[in-house]
């Protein structure tokens, strides 16, 4: 695939999803228990962002003119490093050290695994602000790359996402992507049960923003969305992406599981089901 | 001028020992820098004025950003810029850049070594705004973490040499910043600016003197009046006070009976600290004391009234320097 080619075939993204989803069972089985629930969930935002939207080199990680991606939920790690290596950014042999003794695949995504971790934002609320940061140098030095965040729902709790969202308006960055993975789960269950946080796009609009309100797993409104986003002027978009833990694995789809146990018996049948 | 900005250089400047050095030199430098190279941004969160980082913005704006009353953003900005390419350096009082933003400059500047200067002002107790804006612990957080470099300068050429070299060093620097009506230390040697490298300022067989920013002229004032009790002190500048020049810390303990460390900071953790554990790892046994705010939080205060209500003055130091005196006496005996 060129740098900047990008996927727009439907059926060939969710493939790809759902080998994301594969990777990341087996992970999560060769640990007995993960953020698996999230990863499952996440797959297809991911699929869509690596494989039809972001331009990037495999060939060369560190090229200048790749778009950056910043997961800042980075206990996300199963689903990230699952398409890293899908995407052929990393070896899939490698994926079998997740969260071993001196692996640079650590549970919170660490930038010890080298340019394509663009930070470290295992402490929620920090990845926006790093992109904000990337982003607002891009628009004074006149580059073209785009910069997208991954951000939990759970997260918007932080007060600095809005201290993030805020700059990012009054800078007008366009070249922005904030991709909400609206789950509705956080370490205490149900996001409301933590705090609530409804009218979450209002809240969005209400900072400045263009705002998306998507199926997050639907490939073709995911695809929608991040061509509305780029034609966005003058602000920063975002897309709020409703997602379903434990997508996929009927088992525990729906389940609002933070960190969930996987017995080798749920490992089988889910991979047999995603097969 | 603002009415924050007056009320440091009001307060500010009627401290301890009158201004000497007038005018923005920080600002000035930062403008110098700025055009000699083109990567370097200006930060600053709503205290550009007071930071001197107005002139930066009025003669480069095309690399000032504003990021308003929010440090934990402006710092993982920082990150992502320095990530791109630039060089950003942020400017606020250092309470808010380091007890404020800490876990922002450790995730974000110190982890992964991101190119970023923290420009602080209002060390310690220079300013009149009360406990929110004195920054007591700021060099303990900023020394706690793995890869930071700490750079107290301790008057006006040095602290223009000082962001000079920051810029020039590829890596998290903390400088401890006050506006330049910073007394000029005299030195025997002509002085050179280089981090990591401590300063004599004065020379002396009986005791040494450790001090850094605005603790160096006092600890000068101290060495005249101990020379008129007869104990003859040495004076160091340890502008970086992270990494520590631990090999000119201990060769000066090693031949001398009394050790002093003066800061304009908290004796916890700051470079009070770091000369007790210079020290005692080298196996020097010395007698040190600690001149610094006394595990305590201040108040709103001018300068001269905090300097002397908590013991940071010439006086403070030369009586540490006889109770070490006396302990030193004592173990002798013992």
């Amino acid at each position: 695939m060129s740098s900047a080619g990008r996927l727009h075939n439907v059926a060939d993204i969710q493939r790809y999803a759902r080998d994301i989803r594969l990777e990341v069972v087996r992970m999560i089985a060769l640990q007995g228990q993960g953020y698996v629930a999230q990863g499952l969930g996440a797959a297809d935002l991911f699929a869509a962002i690596y494989f039809a939207e972001m331009r990037l080199d495999p060939a060369d990680p560190s090229w200048q003119g790749r778009d950056r991606f910043f997961l800042s939920t980075a206990h996300n790690s199963a689903a990230f490093h699952a398409t890293l290596a899908v995407r052929g950014l990393i070896e899939r042999s490698a994926l079998e050290t997740y969260c071993k003794d001196g692996s640079t695949l650590e549970i919170n995504v660490s930038e010890r695994l080298g340019p394509l971790v663009e930070s470290t934002s295992g402490s929620l609320g920090q990845g926006m602000s790093v992109a904000v940061g990337t982003a607002v140098y891009a628009k004074r030095r006149g580059l073209s790359h785009r910069c997208y965040v991954m951000l939990g729902d759970g997260e918007m709790q932080e007060g600095q996402v809005w201290e993030a969202a805020m700059s990012a308006a009054n800078y007008k960055l366009d070249n922005l992507c904030v991709v909400v993975d609206l789950n509705h789960m956080q370490v205490e269950g149900h996001t409301d049960n933590a705090m609530k946080m409804a009218p979450v796009a209002d809240k969005w609009r209400a900072f400045g923003w263009s705002v998306l309100e998507i199926d997050g797993h639907s490939i073709p409104e995911i695809l929608g969305a991040f061509e509305a986003a780029r034609s966005v002027k003058d602000k920063p978009a975002v897309i709020i992406a409703r997602t379903v833990p434990g997508k996929g694995v009927s088992a525990i789809e729906g389940q609002l599981s933070h960190f969930m146990r996987m017995s080798p018996e749920l490992a089988e049948s889910a991979l047999r089901e995603l097969a | 001028m603002n009415s924050v900005e007056n009320i440091d250089r009001d307060f500010a400047t009627s401290a301890v020992t009158a201004p000497v050095v007038q005018g923005p030199i920080y600002g000035e430098a930062l403008v110098e820098l700025g055009q000699q190279n083109p990567d370097v941004f200006c930060l600053s969160g709503d205290l550009t004025p007071a930071t001197e980082a107005n002139l930066f913005r009025d003669q480069i704006p095309e690399r000032f950003l504003n990021f308003g009353i929010a440090e934990a953003n402006m710092i993982g900005a920082a990150g992502g810029i320095a990530r791109s390419g630039g060089i950003p350096v942020v400017h606020s009082f250092s309470v808010f850049l380091t007890r404020r933003a800490y876990d922002q400059v450790a995730m974000q500047v110190a982890y992964p070594r991101t190119n970023v200067k923290l420009a602080g002002f209002l060390p310690g107790l220079t300013t009149l705004l009360g406990v929110s804006h004195q920054a007591i612990d700021d060099v303990a957080l900023m020394r706690a973490l793995p890869n930071m470099t700490i750079i107290e300068p301790a008057d006006a050429d040095e602290l223009r040499a000082s962001l000079f070299a920051a810029a020039k060093m590829n890596g998290p620097v903390y400088l401890r910043l006050r506006r330049a009506d910073l007394q000029p230390i005299q030195t025997q040697k002509p002085r050179q600016f280089e981090i990591g490298k401590g300063q004599l300022v004065r020379d002396g067989n009986d005791a040494v003197i450790f001090a850094s920013g605005m603790m160096v002229s006092l600890a000068v004032q101290a060495a005249e009046l101990l020379q008129e009790k007869g104990i003859s002190a040495a004076v160091a500048n340890i502008h970086t006070i992270k990494p520590l020049d631990v090999e000119f810390v201990t060769s000066l303990v090693r031949d001398r009976r009394l050790v002093i460390a003066a800061e304009n900071h908290s004796i916890i953790g700051g470079l009070g600290s770091a000369v007790c554990e210079a020290v005692a790892e080298a196996g020097l046994g010395a007698v040190v004391e600690r001149v610094g705010i006394r595990d305590v939080f201040a108040e709103g205060g001018t300068t001269a009234y905090l300097f002397q209500k908590y013991g940071l003055s010439a006086e403070a130091i030369v009586d540490a320097c006889l109770r070490a005196e006396m302990r030193a006496g004592k173990g002798k005996q013992a």
